[in-house]
């Protein structure tokens, strides 16, 4: 029984840390963006 | 511009609703499994199978995918090509460390020892390192990483057979792939069910990281183009 639930936690944690690493990305992503923005801002 | 970039990776309701709907889809395969029938020699560690066979069948999906893209990189120069094998090795890559995991578990169990140089476990290992080596190549391979990386995939991809045809063509330790087909009539639903669900899993991960890496892209393009536009005026 151990090795099952080890086997399914294992599963499930690795895919969680998968979608946390996006959210990260598409934070780092937006972050970026916004200063895109504020550089663009005073010549539009 | 950069706004819509920004909504566009913000609309992503459709992806959280999949998102959803396959975690919900795993709790109903946990259900079916841990219901499904007790197979006579292994016992409970046998359930293993129902998540370490999906996760196998990701992981050499991917490879192929990863190939594919890498392909239209490379003969036509596709962008998109290589977004689409950059997102789908990163899946490979995930998928097979829940191979690497969930198998030695299974093994320990049934053969006493946690990996064994197997035909099937080695060329499986080599699988998932390959593409560890592609994403490895993209970062640190400099200016023709991408294309070294793209080289790499096919061969990964050549492995694809010799991983999945091991086990019928030499002598080893790992079920045969008759297994499937031989499976007692409970345990078919969760199999194929799981397998559904893994495979929508991968779908959904896959497109929400194209998103990422196509806004990602077109951010590199309107930064260059700022830094251009800067560079011109007075």
């Amino acid at each position: 029984m151990t090795y099952v639930a080890l086997a399914y936690g294992f599963i499930w944690g690795a895919v969680f840390t998968y979608i946390a690493l996006i959210g990260r990305r598409v934070a780092r992503i937006d972050a970026e963006i916004e200063d895109l923005r504020q550089r663009v801002k005073p010549s539009a | 511009m950069s706004s819509r970039m920004s909504s566009s990776l913000k609309s992503s309701t459709a992806f959280v609703v999949g998102l959803l709907l396959t975690m919900h889809g795993f709790f109903v395969v946990t259900f079916l499994v841990a219901n499904a029938p007790l197979e006579k020699t292994m016992g409970i560690v046998q359930k293993i199978f129902y998540f370490h066979v999906p996760c196998a069948w990701l992981l050499m999906l991917s490879t192929f995918v990863c190939a594919g893209g890498s392909l239209a990189y490379l003969f036509r120069g596709s962008e998109r090509g290589d977004r689409l094998a950059l997102c789908s090795a990163e899946l490979g890559v995930l998928f097979g460390l829940c191979v690497m995991v969930t198998g030695p578990l299974w093994a320990r169990a049934a053969w006493g020892v946690f990996w064994t140089w197997d035909v099937r476990l080695t060329s499986s290992l080599l699988l998932w390192l390959m593409l560890i080596a592609y994403g490895l190549a993209r970062r640190y391979g400099g200016e023709g990483g991408r294309r070294l990386a793209a080289a790499m995939a096919l061969f990964a991809a050549a492995d694809v057979p010799l991983v999945y045809l091991s086990v019928n063509v030499w002598r080893t330790l790992h079920p045969t792939t008759k297994v499937v087909s031989s499976l007692a009539p409970g345990m078919r639903l969760p199999f194929f069910l799981s397998l559904a669900i893994f495979s929508a899993l991968w779908g959904v991960l896959l497109t929400l990281r194209m998103r990422v890496e196509r806004a990602h892209a077109r951010l590199v393009e309107l930064t260059i183009a700022v830094e251009d536009a800067e560079g011109r005026s007075p």
